[in-house]
């Protein structure tokens, strides 16, 4: 059946062009590092961190720690999950509770 | 102790009584020996040898009868979980990578150890320079995790009804010192 044949390759077609990049999206999906609130850290040593690791400038730094603070965690980096692996190493060592994840998991 | 302050060329320099020396040099050996399981030797020389297989050998031994994520929350706080919702992932993370921050924690401790003895328990100013401020920092934080672990200080509503103790109450002098660090990393960092 010519007719139906032709009706079963135009949606394999499209559906082909709709997930290709959906899996590429996925496989790319950067990662990012997130930095929770505690009770203990300070805030002047949190905008430090962000400084002096990142090289992030001080009103970015400021900011980021805030968000830290008002609503209990801020995404400080995104990136492979190696280069996020690290991040989250360094904030390890730095004391500060960090964890990684999937961008917009 | 009074505020850190920065001098000429960079070093940061404060005064601390002989009592405060020992005190923080207690505190931080403490860090040293919870961090290191009693044995910071065992930390030393791996890096030092540099022998790659070595190291992989000794970070491919899994203890069966240890636990991987500790029960002591001070531990578990040092050394959280990577990965929240990803229990293998979180079980690789640290097998590759909680060796080295042992290593730098230790490391960070040693330099803190070496420039307290350096004021002859007191008696000289503590002179930090510019470059250990870091390592300085993250021993104070490190110190100050553990201590507000062991006081119980799990939000902010634990933290302030520690701030209104009675002097009579046994945890008293705990939230002193750790007043007293929080003072000293605040200085600290003002004077970078």
């Amino acid at each position: 059946m010519p007719e139906s044949e032709g009706e079963s390759v135009v949606p394999a077609g499209g559906t082909a062009v709709v997930e290709r990049p959906a899996e590429e999206a996925l496989t790319q999906t950067p990662w990012v590092t997130i930095v929770w609130d505690d009770p203990v850290n300070l805030m002047s040593y949190v905008t430090h961190v962000f400084v002096s690791y990142f090289h992030y400038p001080k009103a970015k730094a400021e900011k980021l720690m805030m968000q830290v603070h008002t609503d209990g965690k801020a995404i400080v980096s995104d990136g492979s999950r190696e280069a996020m692996e690290r991040d989250v190493t360094a904030m390890h060592e730095y004391g500060l509770w960090a964890t990684l994840d999937k961008s917009g998991d | 102790m009074k505020r850190f302050q920065r001098r000429r060329g960079g070093v940061i320099t404060t005064r601390l009584s002989g009592y405060e020396v020992e005190l923080l040099t207690s505190l931080v050996h403490q860090l040293v020996e919870l961090v290191s399981d009693g044995e910071p030797e065992g930390l030393r020389p791996a890096e030092e040898s540099g022998d790659l297989f070595e190291q992989l050998t000794r970070d491919l031994q899994v203890d069966p009868d240890e636990p991987e994520v500790s029960d002591d929350p001070v531990l578990r706080r040092l050394f959280p979980t990577a990965y929240p919702h990803d229990a293998a992932a979180s079980s690789d993370f640290r097998r590759f990578t909680e060796r080295d921050l042992k290593v730098k924690k230790v490391r960070d401790a040693e330099l803190v150890l070496g420039r307290l003895t350096e004021t002859g328990e007191g008696e000289r100013d503590l002179k930090i320079p510019r470059e250990e401020a870091d390592a300085w920092l993250r021993t104070l934080t490190s110190v100050r995790l553990a201590v507000a672990a062991r006081l119980g200080i799990t939000d902010a509503e634990t933290a302030e009804q520690l701030a209104e103790l009675s002097d009579e109450d046994p945890r008293s002098f705990m939230v002193s010192v750790y007043d007293w660090l929080g003072f000293a990393q605040e200085t600290l960092i003002s004077a970078l």
